[in-house]
Order: C-alpha cells, then structure tokens, then sequence
C-alpha cells in the first residue's frame, strides 16, 4: 500500500527539493538559453552596427571623394580654358608680328627698289652726259678737222661712218 | 465493478532516502526539468549568428518575448531578473501540462507552489530592503500612519499565500473535479450494465481542454506576471 501525503499539505522536503530543483533549473536556463541567446543576439546587434558605421564611413569616403574629383575637374576646366586663352593671345601676337615684320620687309624692299631705280636713272643719266659731251666733243672735232682740211672732207665722213659701232665709239 | 467511493489523495511517496519522503511531485519535477533543460539545450546548440535555424528562432523569440516582458513591468535596470521569470513560467506550464498523460501535475501540490510563492516573497524583501535600507524597511510597514502597520504587515504575508493558493487551487481543483468526472462517468457505465466505461474515453478530454491546458497556461501566466509586478514595484521609480 504505497504512502500518499494528504491533500493539503505542507511538507518541508518537498519545499526544499522544489526549491533545489527550481534553481538547477534557473541556473541552467540562465546559462544555456538566456547567456548563450543574448550572446548570440548582442554580437548579431555588434555586427549590424558595425556595418552601418562602415557604411557610413564609406559614404563619407565617397562624398569625400567626389568633392576632390568636381574641385579637380572645375580647375582643370579653368586651367584649360586659361591655356586656350593664353595660346590665342600668342598666336595673335605672333601673327601680328609676322604681319608687321612682312609689311616693314615689303616697305624695305619698295624704298630699296626706288633707290636703285632712282640710282641707276641717274647712273644713266650721267653715261648719257658724258656719251652726249664725248658725241659733241667729237662732233666739234670734226666740223673743225672739216674746215681745217676741206680737202679731206670726203675722208672725214667715210671716217665718221666707219667709226659708227666701233668699240672707241660704244665703250666712251 | 465501480468505484465505491471517490478519493482523492495528495502526492504519493516515492521513496524515502535518509528519512526524507521523495514525494511523486518531486520526481515529477525531475521529469520536467528534463525535458526543460532537453529542449532548451536543443534549442541552443549549434546557434548561428548570422544564419539562425528554426530552433534557435525560437529560443531567441522566447528570451526576447521574456526580456520585453521584464523590461515592460520591472524596467530595463531589473534585466536580470529575465531568466528567473522564464524558469518560473516554464516549470510552472510544463509542471501543469504533464497532467495531460495522465500524470500528478507538479503544480498540484501545494508545497510546490508554495516553495515559489516563498522564493517570491523574498525577491521582494530583498529589493525592499536593498533600496529603502534595513531602517527605511522597517519603518516602511508604519505608514502611511502606525497604525495600520499590523495590517501592512498581514499584507506583506499574504502575498505569498495568496499567490501560492491560488496557483495550487486552480490546478488541484482540476484533479478533483477530473476524478470526479471519472468515478461519475464510470458510475453510468456500470449502471449502464457496460462491462467497459465507454464514457470515460472521450468527455474527460474535452474537460482537460480547460484545466489542463488553459488552467495550466493562465496560472503560469499569472504566478509569473505577479512575480514581476510585485518584486519590480519593490523598487523606485525609474
């Protein structure tokens, strides 16, 4: 006949086990479910912050970046623009300088040609002035040999005619 | 054939060991800490940080479903006390549940429920006095006027008496009305001239519906929600 406890009863060893129990099994729930689950959870919360901070960090990277690359691009945008600007400016002066090199050179030229037209005129003139004297010298000197020697009228123009084209005549 | 007289006993003795009676409550406990401690190791092995199973879900949807909990009535600094809330509650459903095989529910002992109204009453000693200090605690059953210190501190005691008869009672009265149920079913049958109590086959299920698994859930629910109210208004407000 096994021993049964009355209904209502307060029985001092089953408190006791009860109470032994009830902390075996806090301590294992605590240790095994709850240290094991929040672990778990607060380096899965760890990592999901990590990653939005590195997220962040890389946004910042990026804007960074991306600020340096516009900076870069407007001076290199102006530096361009001020090389255009310069290699007009150098070549306007450049071509402006052929130009007024070429009209003093063309300005040279015409006064050296009206110099050398102006020389040889007067070269020209002068051979003349010396041909017409020599001609008139000549011309005196026969007329004078004429009337000097009127016998040798009919010489004197066969000799005036055979001097016409000699080298006495061409070269004086 | 029938039973003569409806009795309806406490736990039995298992055994005895240096005059100690083990009752069946006891061993009983020892089942359901078993299967506690089985499935919470189950649950928690192999645990993955970034690819949970189905298991580890679970065990990560009850300690956060019982760490809001804590957090809600006892506030965020009183955290600790989460894994003791879960102890109570789990021994306390699974205590009740096993009547469902047809086993003595562990709750259906008074000493049981008393021993965890007792661990109760002195969480809430303990916090008292840690936060009003030995003098402040003492002094505290005095207001607010000395007179009513009698009956601040019949209060004080009833916490755990109440807290523990009711849990007992409302599972106890489960078992009685369970053999009831079955001496009366079992009664017709044999006044029926049924050699087999056809009857107890399936009504009693419908009533085990109700005591053991609603009774089971809501007092469990209750014994840990009042733990928590009483041991988190123990301390000041935040």
């Amino acid at each position: 006949m096994p021993e049964f406890l009355s209904f209502l009863s307060i029985d001092y060893g089953t408190i006791i086990l009860v109470l032994i129990n009830t902390f075996i099994l806090f301590m294992v729930i605590k240790h095994f479910l709850f240290g094991r689950v929040n672990k778990i959870l607060e380096e899965r919360q760890a990592d999901v912050k990590n990653t939005y901070e590195e997220a962040d960090k890389s946004m910042a990277h990026a804007r960074e970046l991306e600020t340096n690359y516009n900076e870069l691009l407007a001076s290199a945008k102006d530096e361009s623009a001020e090389i255009v600007k310069n290699a007009t400016k150098k070549a306007q002066v450049r071509s402006d300088e052929i130009i007024s090199n070429a009209r003093t050179e063309a300005s040279n030229l015409i006064s050296r040609a009206n110099d050398d037209i102006a020389h040889e005129k007067q070269r020209a003139m002068s051979e003349m002035k010396n041909e017409i004297s020599s001609i008139a010298m000549m011309m005196a000197e026969k007329i004078i040999q004429k009337e000097i020697n009127r016998k040798d009228h009919e010489a004197l123009i066969n000799d005036f005619i055979e001097n016409v084209g000699d080298d006495v005549w061409q070269q004086k | 054939m029938g039973l003569k007289e409806v009795v309806v006993n406490g736990p039995k003795v298992s055994f005895e060991i240096f005059g100690l009676k083990v009752t069946e409550t006891v061993v009983l406990s020892w089942v359901v800490m078993a299967v506690i401690i089985g499935l919470v190791l189950f649950m928690t092995h192999n645990m993955s940080k970034t690819n949970p199973s189905k298991k580890q879900i679970v065990a990560e949807w009850i300690v956060q479903t019982v760490n809001g909990m804590v957090k809600d009535s006892m506030g965020a600094r009183n955290l600790h006390y989460a894994p003791y809330m879960a102890t109570i509650f789990s021994f306390s459903i699974f205590g009740s549940l096993i009547s469902v095989l047809g086993l003595r529910p562990v709750t259906g002992d008074f000493s049981t429920t008393l021993a965890w109204a007792l661990i109760t009453f002195v969480m809430i000693q303990y916090a008292k006095i840690k936060n009003d200090g030995i003098v402040g605690y003492i002094t505290g059953f005095a207001k607010p006027i000395a007179l009513l210190t009698p009956i601040n501190v019949i209060s004080e005691l009833a916490t755990p008496v109440s807290m523990s008869i009711r849990h007992f009672g409302n599972v106890a009265s489960g078992i009685v009305i369970t053999q009831l149920l079955y001496y009366a079913l079992t009664s017709l049958s044999t006044a029926l001239g049924l050699s087999f109590p056809v009857f107890t086959l399936g009504i009693p299920a419908v009533l085990s519906v109700y005591f053991d698994l609603f009774t089971g859930f809501m007092q469990a629910f209750i014994f840990t929600m009042l733990t928590m109210a009483y041991v988190g208004s123990a301390y000041p407000e935040e």
